[in-house]
C-alpha cells in the first residue's frame, strides 16, 4: 500500500465518487464521451488523492481506457471536466471570462506533469534506450543534458536495465520496452502515472518484471491510476478499485471489500469471470 | 551500319565546353528544382493533414491538377502562355553576377511545381506509415503536435520517404531533356545542337544517353549512401548494396528478408 493513512478511510467508501480524504491530485467531474453516436462515457466521476494508487477493471468496452486517455486529454472530452494537481486539463477561462479550449503550446506543458504508459509501450524506434528516457525531460522541459542522461541512468538503473542503455528498443522483449517505457515517462517527474493496460500486450513470463517495478513506484508514494485485468497486482498494490461498466462507475472501495462483498450485480458477474 | 567510332569517343571523352555546360545545367536545375519541390511539397502535404478545411482543399486540388497533366503542358503554360497572355514574363535574372536566363528560371519553377506534387504524396503517405501511437507518446510526454512531428514523427518517416523520393529525383533528371522545348541549353538541346551541326545523329545521341545513365548511376549511389546513413542511424542493417539494385541480381530470400525488415521497422 501506498498510503496506509489513506487506505483505511478507502476501506469503507464502498460506492459513489469515492472522494479521498486529503489533497487530490485527479479530480473528474462528470467526464462524458461519445464516439459518433455510441457513447462511451456518460457522466464520470473520480478524485484521486496524492500517493493514491486506483485500478480501473471493468468488462471490455466499459470505457476504461477512454476514461483513462481523458486524463490528460489524449482522447478530448464533449462534457465535463477534468482538473490534475488544480489545473483545468485543455480547458481555461479566457480574459472575457469565457471557457476555452488551451491552445497546444499550453496542453502540452499540462500533459508534461502527466506520466501515459501504453499498452504497445510507443518507444521510439530511431533512438537507443537512454535517449529514450533522456529526450523529454531536454527537449520538453530544457533540462541540461548531462543532468538528464545521468537522471535517465538513474532510472534505467531503477527498472533494472541500465546495460541495456545503448541498446535500441526493437532489440529488447516486450517486458523490457515496457520498463523502458515506464522510465521514459518517470523521467519528466510526473506528478501522476496513468498506465493503460501496461502488461496486455506481454507474453505470459513478462509481465512480472513489469508489475514489479511498478509495485516499486506505488511503494515510493507515487500517485497511479491504472488500466488492468491483474487481479493479484490489483489486490496487492491498489489503494482502491473502480468498476466501470457502461460508461458509468458502478463501483468503488478496497480491494478486498470489491473482490470479497461486491454491491452491484454486474461487479459481480465481472468478477466471477476474472478470478 | 554507318557509326563514326573516332567522333563517338571524341564526344563521349572529350566533350565540347558547350556540352558540359549542357551537362552543368541538367545538373544544377535538377538538383535546385528538387530542392525546392521538397519544400513545396512538404508545406502541401501539411496543407493535407490540416484540420483546416481550405488548406486540404488546396492541397487535393493542387496534387490532382499537376499530377494530371503533362509536365511538358505545364511547362509551355509558365513560360510560353503567361507571357503570351501578359500574365507573367520570365526575364534574365542576375544573381551574384551570374546570370540566369528566364526559360532557366522557367524549368526550375515548372520542374518543382511538378515534383512538389509527387513529393507531396510521397511525404503523406511516409507520415502515414509512423504508427499513430508515436504521436500519442510524444503528446503525452509533453510535447505540442508541432515538436512531435519534428522530432518524432519526421525522422522515423524520411526513412521510409528516400527511396521513393531517390526514384522521383531519378525521373526528373531525365526529364529535363524537354526542357529543350522552352529554349534551355541543357544537355539534350545541345545534343540536338551539335547532331544538326554534324549530321552524327545516332553517335551524339548514344552519347547524350550514356550521360543520362551516368548521371542516374551516380545518383544511385548517392541514394544508397543516404539509406545507409538513415539505416545506420535508425540501428537497422545496411541498405541492399548498389550492385544489387543496379543489375537487378536479387535472391528472393533477399528480398523477403528485406520486406520482413520493413514490415518491423514499419511496426517498431
Amino acid at each position: 500500500m501506498s498510503n496506509t493513512s489513506e487506505t483505511a478511510t478507502m476501506a469503507d467508501g464502498a460506492s459513489g465518487s469515492g472522494a479521498p480524504q486529503g489533497e487530490s491530485i485527479v479530480k473528474a467531474i462528470d467526464v462524458h464521451k461519445a464516439f459518433g453516436d455510441k457513447v462511451i462515457l456518460s457522466g464520470v466521476s473520480l478524485e484521486v488523492a496524492r500517493g493514491e494508487v486506483v485500478v480501473l477493471v471493468g468488462p471490455s468496452g466499459a470505457g476504461k481506457t477512454t476514461f483513462l486517455r481523458t486524463l490528460n486529454m489524449l482522447e478530448p472530452i464533449d462534457g465535463g471536466e477534468i482538473h490534475v494537481n488544480g489545473q483545468r486539463i485543455g480547458q481555461k477561462v479566457n480574459s472575457r471570462g469565457k471557457l476555452v479550449d488551451c491552445s497546444a503550446r499550453e496542453l502540452a506543458a499540462q500533459r508534461a506533469d502527466i506520466g501515459f504508459v501504453f499498452q504497445h509501450f510507443n518507444l521510439f524506434p530511431h533512438m537507443t534506450v537512454l535517449e529514450n528516457v533522456w529526450h523529454a525531460p531536454v527537449h520538453v522541459k530544457g533540462e541540461n543534458k548531462n543532468e538528464a542522461v545521468a537522471h535517465a541512468r538513474e532510472l534505467l538503473e531503477k527498472v533494472g536495465l541500465a546495460d541495456w542503455a545503448e541498446a535500441r528498443p526493437r532489440s529488447l522483449s516486450g517486458g523490457q520496452q515496457q520498463r523502458v517505457a515506464i522510465a521514459r515517462s518517470l523521467a519528466m517527474r510526473p506528478a501522476l502515472m496513468l498506465f493503460d493496460e501496461p502488461t496486455s500486450a506481454l507474453d505470459p513470463e513478462m509481465v512480472g518484471e513489469v508489475l514489479a517495478v511498478m509495485k516499486d513506484l506505488a511503494n515510493g508514494g507515487m500517485t497511479m491510476v491504472v488500466v488492468s485485468h491483474e487481479m493479484g497486482f490489483t489486490r496487492e498494490v491498489a489503494d482502491r478499485v473502480v468498476v466501470l461498466d457502461g460508461g458509468r462507475i458502478i463501483e468503488d472501495g478496497a480491494p478486498a471489500q470489491v473482490f470479497s462483498d461486491p454491491q452491484h450485480e454486474r461487479t459481480r458477474q465481472f468478477l466471477s469471470k476474472v478470478l | 551500319m554507318n557509326f563514326n567510332w573516332e567522333f563517338f569517343w571524341q564526344a563521349l571523352f572529350t566533350p565540347s565546353r558547350q556540352f558540359l555546360d549542357g551537362l552543368m545545367l541538367t545538373i544544377v536545375i535538377s538538383v535546385v528544382a528538387m530542392a525546392l519541390a521538397f519544400i513545396v511539397g512538404l508545406i502541401i502535404a501539411l496543407m493535407g493533414r490540416s484540420k483546416f478545411l481550405p488548406f486540404k482543399i488546396f492541397a487535393s486540388l493542387y496534387i490532382w491538377v499537376i499530377r494530371g497533366t503533362p509536365l511538358l503542358v505545364q511547362l509551355v503554360i509558365i513560360y510560353t502562355g503567361f507571357a503570351a497572355a501578359g500574365i507573367f514574363r520570365f526575364e534574365d535574372a542576375d544573381l551574384f553576377g551570374l546570370v540566369i536566363r528566364g526559360a532557366v528560371q522557367a524549368a526550375i519553377v515548372g520542374l518543382m511545381l511538378n515534383e512538389s506534387a509527387y513529393v507531396a504524396e510521397i511525404v503523406r503517405s511516409g507520415l502515414e506509415s509512423v504508427e499513430r501511437g508515436q504521436h500519442e507518446a510524444a503528446l503525452s510526454l509533453g510535447m505540442t503536435p508541432l515538436a512531435a512531428m519534428r522530432r518524432i514523427i519526421v525522422p522515423q518517416a524520411i526513412r521510409i520517404m528516400v527511396p521513393p523520393l531517390g526514384n522521383s529525383f531519378n525521373q526528373m533528371m531525365k526529364q529535363t531533356s524537354i526542357l529543350s522545348i522552352i529554349g534551355v541549353s541543357e544537355m539534350f538541346q545541345v545534343g540536338t545542337i551539335i547532331s544538326s551541326a554534324t549530321f552524327m545523329v545516332f553517335e551524339i545521341y548514344i552519347v547524350v544517353a550514356l550521360y543520362y545513365l551516368l548521371l542516374t548511376t551516380v545518383w544511385t549511389f548517392i541514394q544508397a549512401q543516404i539509406e545507409n546513413v538513415l539505416n545506420t542511424r535508425a540501428g537497422l542493417p545496411k541498405a541492399e548494396p548498389v550492385f544489387k539494385r543496379l543489375f537487378g541480381v536479387r535472391s528472393k530470400k533477399m528480398t523477403r528478408q528485406q520486406l520482413q525488415q520493413h514490415a518491423d521497422a514499419v511496426k517498431a
